[in-house]
């Protein structure tokens, strides 16, 4: 179930613009090294993505 | 079981768009817009959207009420009525008839609220008369 | 189109208990409930131009008693909405009769164009106040770039007063207690309106479910493009489960918990 959200909600995102900023894993709580590797590679392609679009739009109105 | 659907026109402000409420053995059970009106053309704001919530309240008042020692009591409305006028009165006695003022609105008739202004202008004798608008 | 007729044998023939249709009254063609009592009204009975989600009334009546037994007049769409309400248990399929009758666009309601029927065309009044997605069906798609997609939409959800007419009118909509409402997610009485949230969670819901009756759409004071959003979701369901809502008697891929599908999600380097 959580498949078919993810792989939903994901392209739903990419029509409104906002592609790509989401990520599901699967990852046990034995598997620390692999959990380390995923959050580092995730923060880096965030960063790289640039700010949220959203954010910057709720800001100005504030 | 019967159900029916009325055209009314929503009570809320002074726009006047078309509703239709969905009523059931007698028992409004929901509100839709009417979609042939000039007005709104089958559109409501969030207020006319709900209507039906107020009309079936359990809140609403059922009779009218005094206030006896602090506590609310049931009376009648020749009971209420007097106790109103008998109150006005004194406070148009002690301090004058500028010290009343009366709040019309948009949720009652025209011809309620030119009733309401002539009783402040020729009753109390005031020209303090405003509308829920204005606030 | 002899519907009066069949409408009466319906009732006397005790197939159904109440039959909705519509009459005319004071010149507005609104909704009707005829019974057995009435049958005499019967002669009012005609299709209106107009469309009202007659499905939800049918589904309160079903609250207040499972074993009445109703009768529609139906469109397409109509149709289409009730084979969804089949499939997620709002509405017995034994419980209901339906007459089917001419789809739009008809000559008073010139903006129909539902993406089931064919050819497409797109009304006058939709080419002036909304967007003519059948001129140009790819207006807010591939031939933008993220940011533009996102300020195009940005905007045009911007223009919500949050008067949950989509929510109420559309006829698929039935949960008791939605999560529009919960004071964690949208704040009640808050303008304006959580833009993004409040609308992506509708079209999420709106997955597997919607028919494209375009019902929100007409409800909606500041002419959102709602049907456009929930098209497009409804075509990302259709892209990776091969369901559209409302064809037949399968469930909905979003209510079946457990089985295995083959989706695979995009991998984190892509």
């Amino acid at each position: 179930m959580t498949i078919k959200r993810m792989a939903f909600v994901q392209e739903l995102l990419k029509f409104m613009g906002l592609e790509g900023r989401l990520h599901l894993e699967w990852i046990s709580s034995a598997e620390a090294q692999k959990y380390v590797e995923v959050v580092t590679r995730f923060t880096e392609k965030i960063r790289e993505m640039g700010p949220n679009p959203l954010r910057a739009m709720t800001q100005e109105v504030r | 079981m019967d159900c029916k659907f009325i055209p009314s026109v929503c009570s809320y402000c002074g726009t006047g768009c078309g509703v239709l409420f969905e009523v059931i053995d007698g028992k409004i059970e929901s509100t839709l817009p009417l979609k042939s009106h000039p007005v709104n053309q089958g559109k409501l704001c969030i207020k006319g959207w709900n209507l039906h919530e107020y009309i079936n309240s359990y809140m609403r008042l059922n009779s009218p009420l005094i206030k006896e020692e602090g506590k609310f009591k049931k009376a009648t409305w020749d009971e209420a009525i007097t106790a109103t006028a008998a109150g006005l009165g004194r406070v148009k006695e002690k301090y004058g008839p500028d010290a009343i003022g009366v709040l019309v609105s948009a949720k009652i008739t025209n011809e309620e609220n030119y009733l309401a202004q002539k009783f402040t202008r020729a009753a109390i004798g005031t020209n303090n008369v405003d509308h829920c608008a204005r606030l | 189109m002899d519907i009066i007729n069949e409408a009466r044998q319906l009732l006397v023939q005790e197939k159904v208990d109440i039959f909705l249709g519509y009459r005319e009254l004071d010149g507005h063609l609104i909704p009707h409930g005829y019974t057995r009592d009435n049958l005499d009204e019967l002669e009012g009975l005609c299709v209106s131009q107009n469309r009202y989600p007659l499905e939800k009334t049918a589904t309160h009546l079903a609250k207040k008693d499972p074993d009445l037994k109703i009768g529609l007049v139906a469109r397409d769409c109509n149709q289409r909405t009730l084979n969804v309400l089949y499939t997620w248990n709002q509405l017995d399929p034994e419980h209901i009769k339906t007459i089917g009758v001419n789809c739009c666009p008809s000559p008073f309601k010139d903006h129909g164009d539902c993406t089931y029927l064919a050819p497409k065309t797109t009304g006058e009044y939709k080419k002036e106040h909304g967007i003519d997605f059948n001129a140009a069906p790819d207006l807010l798609l591939d031939s933008m770039t993220n940011p533009e997609r996102f300020s195009r939409w940005m905007y045009e959800f911007n223009k919500c007063l949050k008067c949950y007419g989509c929510r109420n009118i559309c006829p698929v909509c039935f949960c008791r207690e939605c999560s529009l409402e919960h004071e964690g997610l949208i704040e009640p009485g808050a303008l304006p309106a959580e833009v993004p949230i409040f609308h992506l969670v509708r079209a999420t819901h709106m997955a597997g479910r919607c028919i494209d009756c375009g019902l929100c759409e007409d409800a909606c004071p500041a002419h959102i493009p709602l049907r456009l959003l929930y098209r497009e979701a409804n075509e990302i369901v259709s892209g990776i489960f091969d369901f559209q809502p409302g064809m037949g008697v399968e469930k909905s891929p979003f209510s079946i918990i457990g089985d295995k599908i083959e989706a695979e999600l995009k991998p984190l380097d892509a």
